[in-house]
């Protein structure tokens, strides 16, 4: 592997850094009235972003010289990292969240929710083989999914009177 | 007595018919939750937090208690009979257990985890009984500087010591803080890190936190790192125990609760002290025999023990939450997010304001424990079937609670992106070990804490002395102080 876990962590202390500069930037614009208590609004905002920047220059140290401190051993942890991360599932699923994000509102929660549940199904099935998918499975998915999301819509929109999105206005669907 | 009047009434209130099924309900999702491996209670009660929007406030506490507890019960099925450890308050039980199921013995360890944990969660729950009260009553005396430093503590304790690592834990706390810090200051109404987002006034929801770096986070990891890795099962049998056993647990399970008991009513968190501590005295204690099951055959006491101490744990850190608004760990803290969309503020005030909530909740607790025995001792058979639910549509299936409850919260497609960005997050934590607890108990005690300290400067006039002034304000700071150096100390020796 190119990339090693020196810069892995180093990455990881760079981004605690750069959320630093982030709450140190919305800080600045916050006003400082105060009132009685002598510190106003805008106090742990400040506090927060320098802790954060503190704690980065620590987590840096830490990576630079022999990696982050008592990290749990590997072989000891209830998952081993022994195979390559599965990166295509990992795209999988990731679209089937985004996809569901982007369609909840115009297909409704029941078919949004299925086409999610088949795509990271699919994700995980690949991460797990690695081989290609049957037609067969996906469909399996699909019903599955549908099973799943349909109850679960009525349960909390019936039931609950939770508001979920569905694909009519009568709100059958 | 005025306490078992009350605690009457709390029965009459719990013991309505639609009370119990909602109590019910609760403890057999809370076991299914515990048995299933990638969703925990804190994960599931923060799902069904929109539920606040609509049933009243007593039914759904009486609900979200249930599944509190449920997940106690059931994770120690998972834990003796999968040889993966689920969370960490099942780590030790798992050490014993899983080999006393490997020799043929896991009927005997389900019923020691089971009855112990219905043992100490009884006796734990007598305890909040008697002494929240008392502590609401003291705690009205208790001013500003006191609950920030009682505050303070809950988050040092959280962050710095229960981790493996401090720096790392500070940046989970810092993170949670900082995510706190979205929406409307409290004290001015000034908006701070909304970035001009409407939807970010009202802050960012404890739903999706929650739900992002547990369920979500759990999912993409799963997907990207275990793929290829399979768990294997161990037979169950049947479930008794023989007299021998319960001779060598009874004294386990006492032990355990007398551990687990005080560690819940400090503001200091976690499980994991008290059920390592109990492991280790159960260990010290055993003779002969005994003694040498330890690590082999695996013995009954280091799953006897243990699990009492989990649950006693578990059962009287609700004195911290009812009494002082301060939760010390993921699954309180949202029960405190529950309580706050109700427009309840856990404190002092809680006794007096919600009466019949509050010992609707506590009574509900008795009744919880005694259908969990039922449900987890008989029946558990039934929940071990829920192992064999393939991990592709586990976590596909996760995903789709996920979407109810960060959805149906606030109705907003922008939320489920920020769901995925808080489940990415979740996973680079994951990935490097970086503990999730502080994030979230950062997230919801941040605010608070901040009113706390203004409102004390506010007091002492802009002088910070104004915590070494008052007596019990400067001692908690010694606590926090002493809490930080003594590890360390420790470590150095050790």
């Amino acid at each position: 592997m190119l990339i090693t876990d020196k810069t892995r962590q180093s990455a990881v202390a760079l981004a605690v850094l750069a959320i630093a500069g982030v709450m140190m930037l919305g800080a600045a614009e916050i006003s400082s009235e105060a009132g009685y208590a002598g510190i106003g609004p805008n106090f742990l905002p400040w506090l927060v972003a320098v802790g954060l920047a503190v704690v980065a220059a620590f987590l840096w140290f830490e990576a630079r010289s022999g990696g982050f401190r008592d990290m749990p051993d590997a072989s000891a942890s209830d998952a081993p990292l022994a195979s390559a991360p599965c990166w295509r599932g990992f795209a999988w699923m990731s679209g089937a969240l985004l996809l569901n994000a982007a369609l909840i509102t115009t297909i409704g929660f029941i078919l949004s929710c299925t086409l999610c549940f088949a795509c990271a199904a699919h994700g995980l099935r690949q991460a797990q083989s690695g081989s290609a998918q049957t037609l067969r499975s996906w469909l399996t998915d699909l019903v599955i999914g549908l099973l799943i999301a349909a109850p679960v819509f009525w349960m909390f929109t019936k039931f609950l009177a939770i508001n979920l999105p569905g694909l009519t206005q009568s709100g059958w669907l | 007595m005025d306490v078992l009047n009350q605690l009457m009434q709390g029965f009459a209130t719990a013991g309505t018919p639609i009370n119990l099924l909602w109590a019910f309900v609760g403890c057999a999702l809370g076991t299914a939750v515990g048995v299933l491996p990638g969703i925990g209670p804190a994960t599931a009660v923060a799902m069904l937090l929109p539920i606040t929007s609509q049933v009243d406030a007593t039914a759904s506490m009486i609900f979200f208690a249930g599944i509190y507890y449920g997940a106690m019960y059931g994770g120690s099925t998972t834990s003796i009979l999968l040889n993966t450890p689920g969370e960490t308050a099942s780590m030790v039980t798992a050490m014993e257990g899983n080999k006393m199921a490997k020799s043929g013995r896991a009927g005997a360890a389900l019923a020691t985890a089971a009855i112990g944990s219905f043992l100490a969660g009884t006796i734990a729950t007598i305890m909040v009984t008697l002494f929240a009260p008392l502590v609401a009553e003291y705690a009205v005396r208790l001013g500003p500087p006191e609950y920030f430093c009682l505050m303070l503590l809950a988050l040092t304790t959280v962050s710095a010591v229960l981790g493996q690592s401090t720096v790392r834990g500070l940046a989970a706390l810092f993170v949670g803080l900082a995510i706190g810090l979205i929406g409307m200051d409290q004290i001015t109404g000034q908006a701070r890190y909304t970035g001009g987002v409407p939807e970010l006034l009202d802050g960012v929801e404890i739903v999706l936190v929650a739900v992002g770096l547990f369920a979500v986070a759990e999912a993409l990891h799963a997907v990207l790192f275990e793929g290829a890795s399979t768990e294997s099962q161990n037979k169950l049998s049947r479930v008794r125990m023989t007299g021998s056993d319960w001779r060598r647990s009874l004294p386990a399970w006492l032990r355990g609760t007398a551990i687990g008991a005080p560690f819940g009513c400090i503001p200091a968190g976690g499980t994991e002290i008290p059920t390592f501590l109990s492991y280790a005295v159960e260990k010290k204690l055993a003779r002969g025999e005994n003694l040498a099951e330890f690590g082999q055959q695996g013995a009954i006491e280091g799953v006897a023990g243990p699990e009492a101490a989990n649950n006693a744990t578990v059962t009287t850190a609700l004195i911290p939450l009812l009494t002082l608004g301060i939760p010390v760990s993921n699954t309180t803290a949202i029960l405190l997010g529950a309580f706050q969309n109700y427009g309840i503020q856990p404190g002092p005030q809680l006794f007096t304001t919600s009466a019949s909530l509050v010992w609707a909740l506590i009574a509900s607790l008795y009744i919880g424990n005694v259908m969990l025995l039922v449900l987890n001792l008989p029946l558990v058979g039934l929940w071990v079937k829920l192992l064999k639910v393939p991990k592709a549509q586990l976590y596909a299936g996760i995903l789709i609670f996920a979407t109810v409850g960060a959805y149906g919260m606030r109705q907003s497609a922008f939320d489920l992106v920020l769901l995925y960005a808080i489940g990415v997050l979740g996973l680079v934590m994951r990935r490097f070990d970086f503990p999730t607890a502080p994030v979230v108990v950062g997230m919801i005690l941040g605010p608070l804490a901040e009113a706390q300290l203004r409102n004390a400067l506010s007091i002492g006039e802009g002088k910070w002395t104004v915590f070494l002034e008052r007596p019990m304000s400067l001692g908690l700071l010694g606590v926090v102080l002493a809490v930080l150096v003594l590890p360390r100390v420790f470590k150095k020796r050790g």
